[in-house]
């Protein structure tokens, strides 16, 4: 009766077949059918991230995209929410460094009327003033609001301590106060249309669709937008000085946030199977060696975790803890140790099998919804990852071995370059982190 | 290992599945559409999630809920026991033992829990609320076993394998929790206070589910042993299995694993948790904070989660509240422009009263005042002229798509299914609630508005920079 009991045959899974093609326009569209769901989801994915910007209208593409949902030179902003959520559909739309995305999931017989409206969202864009001037005091007002969030404030003071000055990935993809206060209507009209084009742009479509009726909504609405964008630009990460620490002096605090790391991977990096696997282990399930240390042996903190933050250019590798002041130093060290410890020897092999056996055994809960799998096709629109990518991954995992991460750690985590972000009451810590001779602290007060 | 989730829980449930779930996503095979026409209201058409309820012997509550669609299952068990069990000098003891529901138990280590299931591809947690507690798996759906297992063995032996070492390392895990959620987070007191402010002291809803630290450091060993004895015994349980399984197969792994523990003959009733229908009074504090802008929440009491007030009042709170064409997003934030965000919900609460909900940020130099004025407008004139048909037809078709959406998750489906047999002891309401929700028209809004957003029933709760203050 106590017995474990042994797992019967596994079903088995295919990422839903898909279908992809271009049109006349430039605009690259996919197709996933999945004929018994009863909602579709559909994502525009276009070229005009914060990759696309100047800095020194930085934050410009993040509020164009939210521009767009406000309304249509037909529909104002009233207008506009009230035809598409009348009909079941609340559009959403935001930036990443990589895209500006804009999209919704409905029921499926909404397909239509769902993407005529976005169409003309993407197209004819009300760009109204007053609605511009409302989401870019807003946007100021939560750059306000995400400083006074200890987590949201250790998240944008590592990445500016973390990057060289001239790098763009020092900042928010949603940029900074003095270059946001700086943006006009006019800025977002000129990006809108600089950089919104069909040769730029790709459709995704998943769930209650056949790929006929969609192709012909598509050719409907967007088979006749017209003109050419440019690419994005070109990032090249450096990162600031070597190991230190940066305090950020947050009086009060009962927690301080941690985050330690360094530069990462880009997208397209060989060893990005071997990387998830071997941030999995050290940071990235329950069971993962940062999170039994300082979590299930230590009590510090409620989560640890690492992760790989990989973008088309060199993203951050970042680990990360809240944990109560007075454990921090030892946090800090206990942290910098699992770091040690897994470029030192090659895990066990138990231990390496149940995270990649994890990885390869959750993959169709990533896939249960329309728009989990609508996301899953983002990737290979925006980095041109293979068409085989979901195919083959389980496959590729499943090669991953204890010296492929004994090496990938090796290459990739470097603590003694790492950057030691804490934000937490500088009162209580400075004292104990300079004693504590785990690099030179530098002691910054919250903007 | 969540303290509390109101939000996750707010939205009442519709279901629009049934013959559409059958089938798995691929092969692909072609699908035929009729729905050439566009009906100006769409109601989701009602067909059935499959459920089926039995019994075992000592009292487990089971439910299956077979769709093949893709090939994960679910497993869901719900003890009728949360923080509203706690007794006075215990707060948070609900939570803490959750946590230690994770430790191990007679056949399994600490964390071996965890590991298994992962090391099997799945994901798991559990979450305390006032009302229940719960523990869930996902997996694929050939390790079923497993998390009939593992459920089983902790509901039939968790004791042997506690010990002082365990409770301290969760105590101090949950006490960063509460440092993380609550002490070290701006407006991050708002939902404690709030519940100390609408039900009086002494009530079993006064107290929040995270609990204070004070508390927390008096649990001992002796108490994990007493709340294990009293309330997590198979008839105080739900068991929900949702997914792609077979189900005479499912009973029988249940009937194995669960069939052998033993109910308590003694299980204690609920708590009284009768109170007056409304506070009686105007409530109000502020609070001094570390925040950059003022945050206003207001709360009234309301009829439970279940009684057709509830749904009038859970559809007037997306009226309001839900997507940016909602009265406070129209009126607050995109004209006036005196709010930064608004959000309005009700919690789904079951005993005595529960709470009709919401919070609006300040604009940089909007008064509290003239913030209040804004958001008390916009009630009153829900509550006098009532939900239009357009707000209707709205609200119902977000509502249909956003629980279509939730519901493709077979934990949701568990979860829920769970909710509704472990509160109501009817699972089938799952396949009811959009309809309930269809039948709310505009006179049901404003009467169940005008019965409870009563200035003497409000309480108000204003958040402002500590700089400002002081």
């Amino acid at each position: 009766m106590s017995e474990r009991p042994i797992a019967g045959a596994p079903r088995p899974y295919r990422f839903p077949s898909f279908e992809h093609q271009r049109l006349d326009n430039g605009l690259g569209v996919w197709l996933v059918p999945l004929p018994h769901r009863e909602l579709v989801s559909i994502h525009l994915l276009t070229d005009a991230g914060a990759a696309s910007e100047d800095e020194a209208h930085a934050g410009l593409a993040g509020l164009t995209a939210q521009l767009l949902v406000t309304g249509t030179r037909r529909l104002d902003a009233s207008a506009f929410a009230e035809t598409t959520e009348r009909l079941g559909i609340e559009v959403g739309s935001e930036s990443s460094w990589d895209s500006a995305r804009a999209g919704f999931t409905a029921l499926g017989s909404k397909l239509d009327d769902g993407l005529e409206l976005l169409a003309e969202m993407l197209r004819t864009p009300r760009l109204d003033p007053g609605e511009f001037d409302r989401l870019k005091s807003e946007r100021l007002n939560d750059i306000l609001q995400a400083r006074a969030d200890p987590g949201r404030l250790a998240d944008e003071s590592f990445l500016r301590e973390v990057f060289a000055d001239d790098v763009p990935y020092g900042r928010l993809s949603a940029g900074r106060p003095e270059t946001v206060e700086a943006l006009t209507v006019e800025d977002a009209a000129a990006f809108h249309a600089g950089h919104y084009a069909p040769n730029v742009t790709d459709i995704i479509i998943a769930g209650a669709i056949t790929p006929e009726v969609a192709r012909a909504a598509i050719e409907r609405h967007l088979g006749d937008w017209g003109g050419t964008a440019p690419t994005h630009r070109t990032i090249e990460p450096v990162q600031r000085g070597g190991r230190r620490i940066v305090l950020v002096d947050r009086p009060g605090s009962v927690q301080s946030e941690l985050r330690v790391g360094h530069l990462g991977i880009n997208r397209h990096d060989p060893r990005y199977f071997p990387a998830i696997v071997m941030a999995a282990l050290l940071g990235g399930v329950f069971g993962s060696r940062l999170n039994l240390r300082l979590r299930e042996e230590l009590g510090y903190t409620y989560s640890a975790r690492a992760s790989f933050d990989p973008r088309r250019a060199i993203g951050p590798f970042i680990a990360s803890a809240a944990v109560q002041t007075e454990v921090s130093v030892d946090a800090i060290r206990q942290l910098l140790g699992q770091l040690e410890r897994i470029r030192d020897s090659q895990p066990e092999e138990a231990e390496l099998a149940e995270v990649r056996n994890f990885l390869i055994g959750v993959f169709p809960l990533r896939f249960e919804t329309t728009s989990g799998i609508a996301s899953a096709i983002e990737p290979l629109a925006v980095y041109d990852q293979p068409h085989d990518w979901w195919q083959r991954y389980r496959a590729r995992l499943e090669t991953v071995g204890g010296s492929d991460v004994h090496r990938v750690a090796r290459e990739l985590v470097r603590p003694d370059e790492a950057l030691i972000l804490v934000v937490g009451d500088a009162s209580v810590l400075r004292a104990e982190l300079e004693a504590a001779d785990m690099g030179p602290v530098d002691v910054v007060s919250a903007a | 290992m969540r303290a509390k989730a109101p939000l996750l829980l707010v939205a009442s449930l519709t279901i629009t599945a049934g013959p559409a779930r059958a089938a798995p996503d691929t092969p692909a095979a072609p699908l035929t559409r009729t729905d050439a026409t566009k009906p100006a209201v769409l109601t989701a058409p009602p067909l059935k999630l499959d459920v089926r309820r039995t019994e075992l012997p000592n009292g487990l509550r089971v439910v299956l809920s077979v769709d093949h669609t893709s090939p994960t299952i679910a497993v869901d068990v719900m003890y009728d026991v949360g923080a509203r069990s706690e007794e006075r000098g215990h707060s948070g003891f609900a939570h803490l033992f959750e946590h230690m529901m994770f430790q191990g138990s007679a056949n399994v280590e600490k964390g071996q829990h965890f590991s298994l299931v992962q090391a099997a591809g799945g994901t798991l947690n559990a979450s305390t609320w006032l009302d229940r507690t719960n523990y869930f798996e996902t997996l694929p759906g050939h390790e079923l076993e497993l998390a009939l297992w593992l459920e089983a063995d902790r509901m039939a032996s968790l004791l042997p394998a506690m010990t002082q070492e365990k409770l301290d390392n969760q105590r101090d895990v949950v006490k960063n929790e509460r440092r993380w959620s609550v002490d070290n987070q701006p407006y991050g007191s708002w939902d404690e206070k709030m519940q100390a402010l609408v039900y009086p002291a002494g009530h079993p809803y006064h107290h929040s589910t995270i609990g204070s630290m004070e508390d927390l450091s008096a649990a001992s060993l002796e108490d994990v042993q007493e709340f294990f004895a009293t309330w997590y015994a198979p008839n105080n349980a739900v068991l929900t299995v949702a997914g792609d399984f077979e189900a005479d197969e499912a009973l029988t792994m249940i009937e194995r694993h669960f069939g052998r523990i033993p109910a308590n003959a003694s299980l204690p009733p609920s708590p009284d948790l009768t109170i007056d229908p409304l506070l009686g009074e105007e409530v109000r504090e502020t609070v001094a904070d570390q925040v950059p802008l003022p945050r206003i929440y207001l709360a009234h009491r309301i009829p439970v989660f279940g009684t057709d007030a509830f749904d009038a009042l859970d559809v007037a709170a997306d009226v309001l509240g839900a997507g940016r064409a909602s009265r406070l997003y129209a009126s607050l934030v995109r004209e006036q422009q005196v709010a930064q965000d608004a959000s309005v919900f009700v919690f789904p609460i079951v005993g005595g009263a529960s709470m009709f909900a919401l919070w609006v940020t300040a604009r940089p130099g909007v008064s509290t005042e003239t913030l209040e004025a804004a958001t008390l407008a916009e009630l009153d004139r829900l509550a006098t002229d009532g939900p239009t048909d357009a707000d209707l037809e709205r609200v119902n078709n977000l509502h249909a798509a956003h629980v279509a959406g939730m519901l493709e998750r077979v934990s949701e489906r568990a979860d829920r299914l769970s909710m509704y047999t472990c509160l109501f002891d009817q699972p089938e309401r799952i396949n009811e609630e959009a309809s309930r929700w269809g039948a709310v028209d505009s006179d049901r809004v404003t009467d169940a508005l005008r019965a409870s957003l009563l200035p003497e029933n409000r309480v108000t709760l204003t958040y402002v920079p500590a700089e400002a203050a002081s």
